[in-house]
């Protein structure tokens, strides 16, 4: 030992501000550096996030070099992701077939010219195939002509230009239409797909920019559907807004994201997810949560089929997996039964009517709507108002409302049953209770699986507390094919209670820092850009299939299904492609994804990715050679999220005003390349620098953001965008001097080609560049935390005092593109159905229901790397079930035994001759629902550095330590009409990781473990025991 | 650092007995340190969103400053784990490793997970347990070499310079709190080599940093004893060389359900003292006599 008293992770210049993606909650990171090592992570001191009052902003980093925040498990083990043995450096070429193991690598300059150029890539290999490159889809490159193109296209769609016409008028161009016959398909750009798996704000602003302005493609995706999107779509519909645009009105969708005020509230439901595991996210919740539930002020319930973590200390919930939906219309019968709603909120018609009420929100559980259309009844039809208006019956008469009148308050009738002016008219109250009664109680608690007496208790629970009562949900209840209906019908219960904005109620949190606009309008500093056009190629966002060429072509069903009412609907990205529905494409950008791995049934992808036919280029871009990248052409390095830039904000669990920084902390381990005379390291940044110039893609080099403004590097991007959050009114100090050198100082480490402080400076012009300082010194930019409440104590403060909808329009006059049946605007009871309607049913043997669920220390597909946390901790994952069961099957803890179901036989092909079994051992527990199974997230690997690969003929052997437990997403079911994808939630396009009966098939008896280590852990669990024997 | 020196005077003691194949057993507990400790730092210039309402971590850490005002032998270091807060995370457990870079196996702060009743009546009890830094430590008498013993301040260290390994400290612990450095490291499975398209190198640079248990700058692989701290047994220090800086123990500041709490128990205005004067407060396996500074909430 040596170096007496030496602490250097205390010294400012040894720490630099970041932001965690070991889970998509991105907490605010303290990153210190030992000998230009990332050594240590922990929570940002100056963010709510791990603070909580966190210091004041004035605190100069100096000060608060000695305080450290809180961070996950997850987040500490950061310093394992970063420095991973398996990390990618260099550009990989596969050197045999797709998924061959085989690889050789090559220059960034030469991948780059080969996926520009394309050609017989593989001839060394002996493939003499002709593959497509950058230059074959990038076609449509005349700005005014895309954008002529789009406007036309959009009036074909709208029945207003023919497709004839379009032909006529485009003649000399047609060559750049994928199909001249269906010009709404789009142009051949359209045939570069961007996928990601994981991606944040910053970089999906950057990727758009290149995916939309620059190449011209309509098709960049990100991966939400096989995350929560049931959940996002359902709050966009419920806080879409009514606006105007050029005397047109539509519904504008609103926030995805809503949560309870935990300081503030007496009693939260965590319906299918924690505070304390997973959500958004344990750091900036549990703290609020136990604080408050240890003082005596809040009560919590967690519905969850398993006694979660986040359930142990509350009053936990064993709803039957997917019996979440008719618990929430079963909850939703008794209080409209028993009146416990809050009448006066509801019958608050527009924003007058709140106000004079007491309230900020209010809601359209009063207009009328026509039960045959679907439709809201417009003012107009009655000639009782203009078109942007709609209807109530106010003590029995109707009465015009229009919902941001701030002057006159309209409240209406809630339960309507009527005719006006002949057509047949509901409210939607009234819609709603009369689809809710369609079931008895004993039905939704049947189908819950919970007595009537729970149901009951709980829904006496959440309305016995005012406005002091909400619930949180994410994951766990909307996995389902009627995942929407359950999302609304949750966030239904909120309404009914009339709780939003109130403290301890549902609040929409403080909102983030705009960094897309202030001094750099980002999204119009683009030369040139292409205006994208067409129909995407998994038919999401892409308006009704019934204003498609398509549909005049082929008619009901769709050929595969269209998502006019979501996005990002990931799992059907590559089997599309593969159909070449709506059409073929040519070249696949796979960013930092594993849909293989991680989409329900994804195995079934593996055979579509490797045949260049369905899917001719396939590149991507990782840390690590993944499950899905292992069967590309090429595969990129990445930096991972400590060597470079993008930014979050907070869930809305932070309820003052924030964004989170992230910025290079950590040398990059990547090979530092050339790009057009600039020296960076290989990431996605540098790749569509290197693309884009190489194509002349508008909006990239000398004035390609504007005259003067050149786009060369990453940082001339992103640090525009900390310049707006830096100078968002109230601008942030200038750093004073000394916190410029400190600026420097921490960067001492890394390379020119990351920290240049000339080019940094340049990339926002020297007059903002010391409030840039002071946010890059301090991670982002935060409220302080007293700002949280409004003065009056009654409300948040950021509240969102708009419409929120009972109803939702635009769902209600939707239809199903395959059944042609109408969906609802109302949540309604189903039961898990394929895309052509069916009820999926399944043979008897198959008995357990099988649920996933994620451990704190384990993220998605990256935490097998985590040696010190998922690793020690758990070194492998269990297939869960209840003792009962344990029981009936004849198994026992620590049996082996393989997960099968109707779909799925138990072992799948990854590689010739090469198979993964999906088989665990048998954790057997009294803390989850007899008749189900529960195997968590995050093992399972076959690739991610647990197996062999070949890299220039010599063999990098595999640690079988990342590649222990299983992955159940092979046995969740498959869609009976697509039969090459899993289950899907047709409104939000959500895959059903839910809803699988599986059974188990005993494959090995269980091993004993050593006897002596385990007679040491009994002697310590039984005295642990004897301290709450004492309480 | 005092307790470096403590250590030095300690061991040139014990050294010739060693060597002449003596063994030290029962030896003194307490150390000879010279009085005074750290150089009396000042309370941190803390400003906060709201003097009415902070985070329990700042008025831990002013606590823990207002100590370090005091000569070493004044203060108490104690903890406090309240385990209706903690949410088993285990934040601690791998906060602890990523700090004090522990390899495989050697583990100062798990988290015991237990299942209590039959379905639907059960429960999940978490039990966060670091060394109870107990006032009459049953691991310092049984060591052969003296190689461990009790600060004045409480703290019961180990000098991996002086351990030899023999293990009798591990077996003496009632609280398994003890672990064994066999020198395994995080990546030994993984592949090896030089850098070039993968970062087999780079990869692993951490597992090469040295970590700063007590206040001294510890590279594994050197040290009297050859390869120290690896061959020796290992516990949690109550993150020591982070207090004497004036900084909270790991376990402390990360835990996100602010369920662990330090301080000094001397002190009657910390919140440690505060906490344990209260009737929930427990101490495991209390029966034994080994007055663990280490209370639980319950």
């Amino acid at each position: 030992a040596q170096g007496e008293g030496a602490y250097p992770l205390v010294e400012p210049e040894n720490i630099i501000y970041g932001l965690c993606l070991q889970c998509h909650t991105e907490c605010t990171l303290k990153i210190k550096l030992q000998d230009g090592v990332v050594s240590k992570i922990d929570g940002n001191p100056f963010s709510p996030g791990n603070m909580q009052p966190q210091l004041d902003y004035a605190t100069s980093p100096q000060q608060a070099a000695k305080v450290d925040g809180s961070i996950c498990p997850k987040g500490q083990a950061g310093v394992q992701t970063q420095y991973d043995p398996y990390r990618i450096r260099k550009v990989l070429k596969r050197a045999g077939p797709r998924g061959s193991g085989k690889w050789k690598a090559i220059s960034f300059d030469q991948a780059i010219d080969e996926i520009v150029n394309g050609g017989k890539l593989f001839a060394d290999i002996g493939d003499d195939r002709v593959y497509p490159g950058f230059k074959d889809v990038f076609k449509l490159k005349d700005a005014r002509l895309a954008k002529e193109m789009a406007a036309d296209v959009a009036a074909i769609r709208a029945g207003r230009m023919t497709v004839q016409e379009f032909k006529q008028k485009h003649s000399a161009h047609l060559d750049l239409l994928i199909d001249p016959d269906h010009p709404d398909l789009g142009p051949k750009n359209n045939q570069f797909v961007f996928m990601a798996g994981r991606i944040e704000h910053g970089r999906k602003e950057y990727a758009k920019r290149f995916t939309f302005g620059g190449l011209g493609s309509i098709n960049w995706y990100a991966h939400t559907t096989i995350c929560e999107q049931a959940h996002h779509i359902a709050y966009k519909y419920a806080t879409a807004q009514w606006v105007e645009k050029l005397g047109k009105y539509s519904w504008k969708k609103g926030k995805d994201h809503m949560k309870p005020d935990f300081e503030g509230a007496e009693f939260v439901i965590f319906w299918g997810t924690g505070f304390a595991e997973a959500n958004f996210g344990p750091p900036p919740m549990t703290p609020q949560v136990t604080q408050a539930a240890t003082d005596g002020k809040l009560k919590y319930a967690v519905i969850d089929p398993r006694l979660s973590k986040s359930a142990a200390h509350g009053w936990w919930i064993p709803v039957k997996p997917g019996g979440d939906l008719a618990l929430a219309l079963g909850m939703i019968r008794w209080i409209i039964e028993n009146r416990r709603y809050d009448a006066a909120f509801l019958r608050n018609a527009n924003k007058a009517a709140a106000n004079a009420g007491g309230e900020k929100s209010w809601s359209n559980a009063t207009w009328l709507v026509n039960p045959e259309t679907g439709r809201f009844i417009r003012a107009s039809e009655l000639g009782l108002g203009g078109e942007g208006e709609f209807v109530v019956l106010a003590s029995g008469r109707p009465v015009a409302v229009d919902p941001y009148d701030s002057e006159q308050p309209v409240t209406g009738d809630l339960e309507v049953d009527t005719e006006v002016g002949g057509l047949p008219a509901k409210s939607a109250f009234q819609v709603l209770k009369e689809e809710v009664f369609k079931h008895d109680l004993d039905f939704y608690a049947r189908e819950a699986g919970l007595e009537k007496k729970t149901i009951v208790d709980l829904a006496r629970e959440f309305t016995s507390h005012g406005k002091r009562a909400a619930i949180d949900f994410y994951r766990g209840p909307i996995k389902f094919t009627y995942g929407y209906y359950a999302a609304q019908a949750i966030i239904h219960l909120n309404l009914l209670i009339g709780n939003i904005d109130h403290k301890g109620g549902l609040v929409t949190g403080g909102g983030k820092y705009n960094a897309m606009g202030g001094v750099f309008d980002l999204k119009k500093m683009h030369t040139g850009a292409l205006t994208p056009f067409g129909v995407k190629s998994n038919r999401e966002a892409s308006g009704p299939y019934e204003t498609s060429t398509l549909f005049k072509r082929d008619g009901y069903p769709a050929k595969r299904p269209w998502f006019p009412f979501t996005d990002d609907v990931y799992q059907e990205i590559i089997p599309s492609a593969a159909s070449g529905y709506p059409y073929p494409i040519k070249i696949l950008w796979l960013h930092k994804g594993t849909p293989v791995l991680a989409t329900p049934a994804g195995h079934l992808q593996i055979d579509m990715l490797k045949d260049p036919d369905k899917v001719p280029l396939y590149i991507a871009d990782d840390i690590v050679i993944g499950e899905t990248s292992m069967y590309a052409d090429y595969v990129f390095p990445d930096l991972t999220y400590l060597e470079r830039w993008a930014f979050e904000g907070f869930s809305p669990a932070i309820k003052v005003k924030n964004w989170k920084l992230r910025q290079p902390a950590a040398a990059p381990v990547p090979e530092i390349v050339e790009v057009d005379g600039e020296a960076m390291p290989i990431s996605m940044e540098s790749m569509m620098l290197a693309i884009a110039k190489k194509l002349r893609a508008p909006g990239y080099g000398k004035d390609g953001f504007a005259t003067s403004w050149d786009f060369n590097r990453p940082e001339d991007y992103y640090l525009k965008m900390v310049a707006n959050v830096a100078m968002q009114d109230p601008p942030v100090p200038a750093a004073p001097d000394a916190e410029v050198e400190l600026l420097r100082k921490a960067r001492r480490h890394l390379p020119k080609a990351v920290f240049d402080e000339g080019k940094w400076r340049k990339a926002v012009g020297g007059g903002v560049w010391r409030q840039v300082v002071t946010v890059l010194n301090r991670g982002g930019r935060f409220e302080a935390w007293d700002k949280a409440y409004a003065p009056d104590g009654e409300f948040v403060a950021h509240t969102w005092s708009k419409l929120m909808n009972l109803y939702a329009e635009p769902i209600g006059t939707g239809v199903h593109s395959v059944t042609a049946k109408r969906l609802s605007g109302v949540p309604r009871f189903e039961r898990m159905t394929g895309f052509d309607g069916t009820v999926i049913e399944f043979p008897s043997e198959y008995d357990l229901k099988l649920f996933t669920y994620k451990e704190i220390y384990g993220g998605q597909s990256r935490t097998s790397s985590n040696y010190a946390a998922q690793q020690a901790i758990q070194p492998e994952n269990f297939v869960h079930i209840s003792a009962k069961d344990a029981e009936r099957l004849g198994l026992r803890d620590g049996d082996v035994v393989q997960v099968r179901s109707p779909d799925f036989e138990g072992t799948f092909e990854v590689a010739p001759g090469r198979s993964e079994r999906v088989e665990g051992k048998v954790r057997v527990s009294q803390g989850i629902r007899p008749g189900s199974v529960a195997i968590s997230w995050h093992y399972g690997h076959w690739a991610y550095g647990s197996s062999d690969v070949e890299i220039d003929g010599t063999t990098v052997a595999g640690d079988p330590t990342r590649g222990r437990g299983l992955v159940p997403n092979p046995a969740m079911a498959v869609d009976p009409y697509l039969k090459d994808v899993c289950l899907t939630d047709p409104i939000a396009g959500d895959s059903a990781y839910g809803g699988t009966y599986v059974k188990l098939v005993k494959v090995a008896g269980a091993v004993a473990e050593g006897a002596k280590q385990n007679a040491r852990a009994a002697a310590m669990e039984e005295a642990a025991r004897a301290v709450f024997r004492n309480s | 650092m005092a307790n470096h020196e403590d250590r030095r005077d300690f061991l040139e003691k014990v050294a010739s007995a060693v060597f002449a194949g003596m063994v030290l057993g029962g030896a003194k507990v307490e150390a000879q340190a010279p009085a005074g400790g750290v150089e009396p730092t000042p309370p941190p210039p803390f400003k906060i969103s709201s003097e009415a309402q902070e985070d329990v971590l700042l008025r831990m850490q002013r606590d823990l400053q207002r100590a370090l005002t005091k000569p070493i032998e004044e203060r108490r270091w104690g903890m406090v784990i309240d385990t209706r807060k903690c949410v088993g995370c285990h934040a601690c457990t791998v906060g602890c490793v990523m700090e004090n870079k522990l390899p495989p196996g050697v583990v100062y702060r798990p988290v015991i997970d237990m299942e209590v009743g039959e379905y639907p009546n059960v429960d999940r009890k978490f039990l966060p347990r670091p060394c109870m830094q107990c006032d009459k430590p049953p691991c310092v008498p049984v060591c052969p070499v003296g190689a461990t013993w009790k600060r004045k301040d409480g703290i019961v260290e180990i000098d991996y310079d002086a351990c030899i390994g023999c293990r009798y400290c591990i077996t003496a612990c009632p609280y398994s709190a003890r672990t064994f450095d066999f020198g395994e490291n995080w990546t030994d499975a993984a592949a090896a080599g030089k850098d070039g398209p993968l970062a087999l190198e780079t990869g692993r640079i951490y597992e090469e940093l040295p970590n700063f248990e007590y206040g001294e700058t510890w590279e594994r692989g050197e040290g009297i004893i050859p390869q120290s701290p690896v061959g020796n047994a290992r516990k949690c220090t109550f993150c020591i060389h982070r207090v004497e800086k004036g900084v909270l123990p790991m376990c402390v500041t990360t835990c996100i359900g602010r369920a662990t709490f330090f301080g000094d128990f001397n002190d009657p205005e910390s919140l440690v003292s505060e906490l344990i004067a209260r009737n929930n407060a427990v101490r495991l396996k209390e029966e034994l006599g080994t007055e663990p500074k280490v209370y639980y909430l319950v």
